[in-house]
């Protein structure tokens, strides 16, 4: 199908943008890349009567690692993130975790923001956000404004964006020299959205105690989820066997998936706390052979 | 050599019969170019849509069409008050409503119909159209529908569609000489056959008062029988042609759009174009029966089987469709390939307020397959035998008798099959450093941990061609002319080329039986006599003969016309390279130069031999034309953690009779396997109290490329003497075995029961027990 019958207008900057979106209401939506709107547009799933397209956008697209963070745009192309040298090892996470988002031709065009502000509760960017506790910056009419991830992400394609507000950039802390980091992405056929994912970032000190470990879940609940029970039991511990069971167990704990024809309930919980250990393990073994 | 044999021609003509020439619509299907029936375009044409029932089982108090009328753009609303002729349509009965009259029986069930200047306009006006519905309870249980007396009535006579016993022996004393008794319970999901052309076509109003439908279907004339009569019209007044057909695995023997195109037309006097869209296919086709079935076997020590029960409950949905024959099937074919000396077989298809079922590729053998092998698996695991072994046991021969008391009488190779198969190769280990070779590819939740790999075997047997007494032929016409100074032929029939390669076996067998390459095959249409469907792997059997038939009596009129000419005996005439060939005399004349002017045109039928009905109380009778055997073995790795599988390697050893055309036929053994494939571990609908859940691609998962291994074929060619050029029916019988195959397979990595497919990581993870 094609999509019912829109407006159109094209911003040239962040600031015409939100301009834009004051003017048309609840009625507008952003186009970016267009990978997720486009075919909810199609099957009539959403229905706006204006698009407001930013692919003009001057302001938007970079990626800057400064003072222990690492920045990017919003309009940034995934695909570059994804290859980009700065960003890969300030944050080797985010390479891993854009390689499950989609297809390479969806990430050509699909932007580092887009999957953001769509905030589905699968997704892989918004569930790295998470995971690092990183900061989303918004711009409204009134200037600016930073809001953590965790208070970013409500409901399963639902933000704390105003009407009136779009999505600059997101600032994500870099990682520590040698941090191990793993995806576990569950589907059931290649390319297919996540059933359960789970994300994981480890580094151990030289005395091989964790000083760092951050875990997130995607697809078990109406947003991403930080994992801070199994986090705190894990921290500064030697990372052993029953240490990692046990925090894999309190991981599966803390969510609340439901029923979908993909998978039900018991079956998403089950596979955190299978996919915590593993993504924790094979995270370990990163950080102790080096990164690629 | 007589002249029914040129057997000295396939070598000599180029692209005949045992050669895989290109197929003529293979390249522009590869490059986008082939224009399929969604493609069909009338410059003066209106879009029609169709407004479908939200509950599977309500009452219809009224519908409101005032406001889709007034809307602008929109020149017609019909309701079954419009419906020209008769109001009911169906391939076996005629229970199924051309729209909703009074009641709807399932969710997607069409209520009424728009046309419209642009499809958007329909749309919109289609939500315009007030129904006001009194919801029902619906009722979803297809046992409870079978067997409970107290259960609502969905249909004036009751919800039991066929009930098909089979009795043979007597089983309460051979279950006394068992010495071991093994019993499962097995259900299999609602599969769809998943085509990717969906259902479109478009009708033209005739100036005649008829009108002319171009739609992608399986089988014309019989869409002709039941169109008709809802139209009001004569048959002659409704022409049909083939449109290009993207798929039908038994999902367009039913119809879906064409009456209501063909309204549409007749009403508006305006061509009429229907396009659903992959949503509402799910909605507009039948899908497979799934089954709920009960069995029992008993052997003796030594692994003989000595008893077999099974209660088959197969979901026909709302209507009918091709349930009687699906139970038919499930019923005859119901312990498989195997002797067994005393049967109870009772066989159910019920109504429901399920999704309609009907036809799809192996039509009520897989269910039952997929079933008695897991007992089969079951009975090597008492008798501590190998499972091949169990089955070469009791396996059918030439001679044998199958549950129905009909005698095998053609080759069954079947112990040489399971020789075959058990001496094939097996892989190598898993290169776990490459992702895409684990459970969960690419996804990378695997890296070898938690996996364990099992082997499983399945072996199928499926009915070949029409059967239950059912008078099944083909017509085809053939005319040889000279074209541009050569021979040329012309192959007309109303059969469908759903993909599976007739145009190219037809082309092969007039290159053959002609000595001509330059074959053309005309568009299918209802001006050439009835082919019968493109279904139960019938047609290279049936369009084929009659193809070849049609060719022996051009041949013959050709030899009769060159004796006259040349005062040669007829039966020392060959034909080789377009030239006409006497036994003494080598080349006698260019057939250019000996037809001239003149076209020869020939219509032949071609009948298999007769079949009977099965006994209403012991369903014995010599039912089915042929059979057909495959065999498969299948290794699946299982991450039993995760749930997640990968089905690594799968054999087939078939027989097949003959090889017409080696690369369709192993693209028939491949797609067949990995329909099987999809049952056993993605492809379901899934339904809750009677509504789809997943009616997408997204949701509704069929393997891709990645998920479907490379096979190893081991083809057998065991000519049957009754089929032209021995050959044996091949589309289906590997979507039977398949799927026990890999279910066993998964039964072996994981030691759970696996009693239902498709197989869901959930049942690995968290296995039902007891």
């Amino acid at each position: 199908m094609k999509p019912p019958p829109f407006e159109y207008r094209s911003a040239h900057d962040s600031a015409e943008a939100v301009n834009l979106l004051t003017e048309y209401g609840d009625d507008a939506k952003i186009l970016a890349g267009g990978q997720s709107l486009v075919p909810l547009m199609n099957f009539r799933m959403a229905r706006p009567s204006v698009l407001i397209d930013i692919n003009q956008t001057h302001d938007m697209t970079h990626i800057r690692a400064d003072d222990g963070h690492l920045v990017v745009g919003a309009m940034t192309r995934q695909r570059v993130l994804e290859r980009d040298q700065t960003a890969g090892s300030a944050v080797p996470l985010l390479p891993a975790a854009l390689a499950h988002s989609g297809h390479t031709t969806n990430r050509n065009r699909g932007t580092f923001g887009g999957s953001l502000a769509h905030a589905d509760p699968a997704a892989e960017l918004p569930t790295v956000l998470v995971a690092l506790g990183g900061e989303l910056t918004v711009q409204g009419p009134s200037g600016k404004r930073t809001v953590p991830a965790e208070d970013f992400f409500l409901a399963p394609l639902v933000t704390s964006l105003e009407y009136n507000e779009i999505l600059l950039s997101a600032r994500l802390p870099r990682l520590p020299q040698g941090t191990g980091v793993r995806v576990e992405e569950l589907a059931r056929r290649h390319g297919d959205f996540a059933i359960v994912s789970v994300m994981a970032a480890v580094h151990l000190d030289s005395n091989g105690r964790a000083d760092l470990v951050r875990i997130a879940a995607g697809g078990v609940d109406s947003t991403p989820i930080r994992l801070h029970e199994a986090e705190a039991q894990l921290s500064g511990t030697a990372l052993d066997d029953a240490g990692i069971d046990a925090a894999a167990v309190a991981a599966a704990d803390s969510v609340h998936p439901t029923d979908d024809v993909h998978g039900s309930a018991s079956y998403r919980l089950e596979m955190v706390r299978v996919l915590v250990a593993r993504a924790i393990r094979s995270a370990i073994t990163h950080q102790k052979e080096g990164h690629r | 050599m007589t002249v029914g044999t040129p057997d000295n021609l396939a070598s000599s003509t180029r692209g005949g019969v045992g050669q895989s020439p290109r197929r003529p619509d293979g390249t522009r299907k590869v490059t986008g170019q082939f224009a399929y029936s969604s493609d069909l375009w009338h410059d003066d044409m209106l879009w029609g849509v169709t407004l479908r029932s939200p509950h599977p089982h309500a009452r219809i108090r009224s519908i409101d069409i005032g406001a889709a009328l007034a809307t602008s753009g929109v020149y017609a609303v019909l309701t079954h008050e419009d419906v020209p002729g008769i109001k009911y349509y169906g391939l076996e009965e005629n229970d199924q409503p051309v729209l909703a009259v009074d009641t709807v029986r399932y969710q997607g069930e069409a209520v009424a119909l728009v046309a419209a200047d642009h499809p958007e306009t329909a749309r919109r006006a289609m939500h315009e159209i007030v129904v006001n519905y009194e919801v029902l309870d619906p009722l979803t249980d297809p046992v409870r529908a079978a067997l409970d007396p107290e259960a609502p009535a969905l249909h004036e006579h009751g919800n039991v569609v066929r009930h098909q016993p089979v009795r043979v022996g007597d089983v309460p004393s051979a279950r006394s000489r068992a010495d071991v008794v093994v019993t499962g319970e097995y259900e299999i999901g609602m599969q769809d056959q998943a085509f990717l052309g969906p259902e479109s076509g478009l009708a033209v109003p005739g100036e005649d008062g008829g009108v002319d439908l171009y739609v992608a279907t399986q089988w014309m004339h019989t869409d002709l029988r039941e169109i008709a009569p809802c139209l009001g019209l004569p048959e002659e007044k409704v022409r049909m042609t083939l449109s290009g057909v993207g798929g039908a695995f038994g999902a367009r023997e039913d119809l879906s759009m064409q009456v209501h195109a063909a309204m549409l037309a007749m009403h508006t006097g305006r061509p009429i174009k229907i396009v659903y869209n992959r949503e509402e296919s799910f909605y507009g086709h039948v899908h497979r029966h799934p089954a709920k079935m009960r069995y029992e076997h008993g052997a003796t020590a030594d692994g003989r089987i000595v008893y077999a029960t099974a209660r088959i409950v197969l979901d026909g949905g709302a209507y009918a469709s091709s349930t009687t024959n699906v139970v038919g099937n499930a019923a005859s074919l119901g312990v498989g390939p195997y002797i067994v000396p005393n049967v109870e077989i009772d066989a159910y298809g019920v109504y429901t307020n399920n999704p309609p079922c009907g036809a799809m590729r192996g039509f009520g053998a897989v269910q039952a397959c997929y079933a008695y092998e897991s007992q089969m698996d079951k009975l090597a695991r008492e008798l501590e035998l190998h499972p091949l072994d169990v089955r070469r046991i009791n396996a059918i021969h030439q001679g044998a008798a199958i549950a129905t008391g009909q005698v095998v009488d053609t080759p069954a190779p079947m112990r040489e099959m399971i020789d075959r198969l058990r001496d094939a190769p097996l892989p190598e280990a898993v290169d776990s450093g490459d992702v895409r070779n684990l459970p969960g590819g690419v996804s990378n939740t695997t890296h070898g941990e938690g996996v364990r790999r099992g082997i499983g075997y399945g072996v199928g047997l499926k009915n070949i061609c029409f059967s239950e007494g059912f008078d099944d032929y083909s017509t085809a016409r053939v005319r040889l002319e000279v074209v541009g100074g050569e021979p040329a032929v012309l192959v007309h029939t109303a059969a469908a080329e759903v993909g599976q390669g007739l145009v190219t076996l037809q082309g092969q067998i007039a290159r053959t039986e002609l000595g001509v390459e330059r074959v053309s095959i005309a568009p299918a249409d209802t001006q050439v006599g009835d082919a019968g469907s493109s279904s139960a792997s019938r047609q290279s059997y049936m369009t084929g003969g009659a193809v070849k038939r049609a060719c022996e009596a051009v041949r013959d009129r050709l030899f009769q016309l060159a004796a006259e000419r040349f005062d040669v005996p007829a039966d020392q005439l060959s034909l080789s390279g377009g030239k006409l060939v006497s036994e003494h005399s080598g080349v006698l004349v260019a057939l250019a130069d000996l037809l001239g002017d003149e076209a020869i045109e020939e219509t032949r039928e071609f009948h298999h031999r007769p079949t009977t009905g099965m006994d209403p109380v012991t369903g014995q009778g010599d039912t089915h034309t042929q059979l057909a055997l495959c065999i498969h073995r299948a290794v699946v790795d299982v991450d039993v953690e995760l749930g997640l599988l990968k089905v690594v390697d799968l054999t087939a050893v078939q027989d097949v009779g003959t090889v017409l055309n080696r690369v369709s036929l192993e693209g028939q053994i491949h797609g067949g396997t990995a329909q099987g494939l999809g049952l056993a571990v993605m492809e379901e609908i899934q339904l809750a109290d009677g509504k789809l859940a997943n009616p997408s691609f997204t949701d509704y998962l069929i393997p891709t490329i990645l998920d479907m291994p490379p096979m190893r074929l081991d083809i057998l060619e065991r000519a049957d003497p009754n089929a032209p050029y021995g050959l044996r029916g091949a589309g289906e019988p590997s979507t039977l075995s398949s799927t026990p195959a890999i279910a066993a397979a998964i039964r072996d990595a994981t030691g759970l029961q696996i009693d239902r497919v498709p197989v869901r990581p959930h049942d690995i993870v968290h296995p039902v027990t007891g």
